[in-house]
């Protein structure tokens, strides 16, 4: 294994390598203006961005409705979706009545539906939070029940014979058992509900980053553009890292097993 | 008898309260037409669909486009990954290079990028297929990579010990444990993917079902967006049992450790 400070240099190299590459590109006239906006276009754009707002909005505003929306529709999804999830786990009975539900759910297209929640709920906050909710849920909730199914048999079987009575199963072996793969359905719906509040951003908003996207493709503004994927990668990453952070503190037996 | 039974019996009951439910709003005039339409209203649509196409093109063509762009785009995004990921996983400089461009890419939302993948490519298919691409490709590395982590350190020891070598390991030991997660890393590829198609298709474009989705919503045919979700959905459904079949033959000890 390398260790953390040089596996960190490495990583600083390879991002200073691409930054340089990126740079080049605009300075050696390899790429025109209006395909790639150069390093010092989106610091620009960046700082004017901060002082002056994008058109009537702020950047704070942006980040914090593109945020909000899409943590709403997370943490909803969570609350129900992870006792549901290890409910189907451990009753055929549930699973059967309500698996091909969610099944159908999870692999569409959050952008399919997006029309008619619309239609259904307007265009407000509304419809957005129940776009990302519908996107995340089956996600959660499938990976709950995969997790519990999972469980090796001989645990279950060896908590039993020593006396554990269901519940005690439950809470001392399937749980925690189960909690690897929670997390990793949960990170998976966060990336989830991250891309489609941009998606929703899109169909009908007038705030966001998603929405500052998409009005500067419209005026042909570049450096906004690549400013607003630059951010938006980096609150992805933020995301993602905290989540990340929270399973290593809760599931610290992850790969010791 | 009974053990079989019971889980039929609950989802037979379960799809009955969905059509029920169904059959209530929309004949008794609790909903507008508008916002669901009604079975007898549904099926006229159906029968529309599959006897005159959606503007100028039959049903399945709409099908078929959409599916030629999900396998190119998750057939060449999961294969690239996936080795990515391998290679992330076994060779940890190859990670510390890698990592801070996939960690960005991953939870980055495709239709943040879409527009620059226009300005880039155009409106056609490469730029279409190429978000499908970049869509695929961080979740699968991601999965590769952390299947190459998790795989058990005591596994290692003992193949080390009798005298194996890093290819050896790798190829004996490693790619096999890593297995079941590239699995389920191909099967949120494809979901994420899938996802992503009605974002691609909203490029321009005038053809396949995502486009059907959005184009009919424009003119608020609900009947015609359902029953664009429900292909949707099938043919997404249709994917995930290949998938698990496949993982099923391949990784047939999953679960029986």
């Amino acid at each position: 294994m390398l260790s953390r400070r040089k596996s960190l240099l490495l990583g600083l190299t390879s991002v200073a390598a691409g930054l340089l590459v990126w740079y080049l590109l605009r300075a050696l006239d390899l790429v025109s203006p209006e395909l790639l906006a150069s390093p010092g276009e989106v610091i620009a754009a960046f700082i004017d961005i901060v002082r002056n707002g994008y058109r009537d909005t702020t950047l704070t505003q942006n980040v914090a409705a593109t945020l909000g929306r899409c943590l709403a529709g997370f943490a909803l999804a969570t609350v129900l979706g992870v006792p549901l999830g290890l409910w189907m786990g451990t009753s055929r009975v549930t699973a059967a009545a309500v698996n091909f539900i969610i099944q159908f759910l999870r692999p569409l297209p959050p952008l399919s539906y997006l029309v008619l929640l619309i239609l259904w709920f307007g265009a407000g906050d509304l419809s957005k939070i129940a776009l990302l909710f519908m996107g995340a849920f089956p996600t959660i909730t499938t990976a709950a029940m995969a997790g519990v199914r999972q469980v090796s048999q001989q645990r279950v079987q060896a908590a039993r014979s020593l006396g554990a009575s269901r519940a005690q199963v439950f809470r001392y072996v399937l749980f925690p058992a189960s909690l690897s793969m929670i997390f990793t359905g949960m990170s998976i719906a966060l990336a989830g509900a991250f891309s489609s509040v941009v998606a929703a951003e899109l169909m009908a908003a007038s705030d966001g980053l998603g929405w500052m996207i998409f009005s500067a493709s419209r005026f042909l503004r570049n450096d906004i553009i690549m400013l607003g994927i630059i951010l938006l990668g980096l609150f992805g990453m933020a995301l993602t890292r905290s989540l990340l952070e929270i399973d290593r503190y809760v599931i610290h037996w992850r790969g010791r097993e | 008898m009974t053990r079989l039974r019971g889980p039929w019996i609950a989802t037979a009951a379960s799809i009955a309260v969905l059509l029920g439910g169904w059959i209530t709003l929309s004949w008794g005039g609790v909903v507008s037409d508008l916002f669901l339409p009604g079975p007898d209203e549904l099926w006229d649509a159906i029968v529309d669909l599959v006897q005159e196409g959606y503007k100028n093109r039959p049903l399945w063509v709409h099908v078929a486009d959409s599916m030629i762009r999900v396998f190119a785009g998750f057939g060449t995004g999961a294969a690239v990954g996936t080795m990515l990921g391998l290679a992330m996983g076994y060779f940890p400089t190859v990670d510390a290079l890698c990592e801070p461009f996939v960690e960005f890419l991953r939870p980055l939302p495709q239709l943040g990028y879409l527009v620059l993948l226009i300005i880039w490519l155009g409106i056609g298919e490469t730029s279409k297929i190429t978000l499908l691409f970049l869509a695929a490709l961080p979740v699968s590395a991601v999965a590769a990579r952390n299947g190459v982590r998790n795989v058990s350190v005591a596994r290692l020891h003992v193949a080390r010990s009798l005298g194996a070598n890093r290819w050896q390991i790798f190829r004996h030991v490693v790619f096999p444990s890593a297995l079941a997660e590239i699995f389920t890393g191909a099967r949120l590829a494809i979901g994420i993917v899938y996802g992503t198609l009605i974002a691609a298709e909203i490029i321009a474009g005038n053809d396949g079902i995502g486009w059907m989705i959005l184009d009919a919503g424009r003119f608020l045919r609900s009947d015609y967006v359902f029953i664009g979700i429900l292909i949707i959905g099938l043919m997404g459904v249709a994917l995930d049992r290949l998938l698990v079949a496949i993982e099923a033959r391949v990784v047939h000890w999953a679960g029986k450790q």
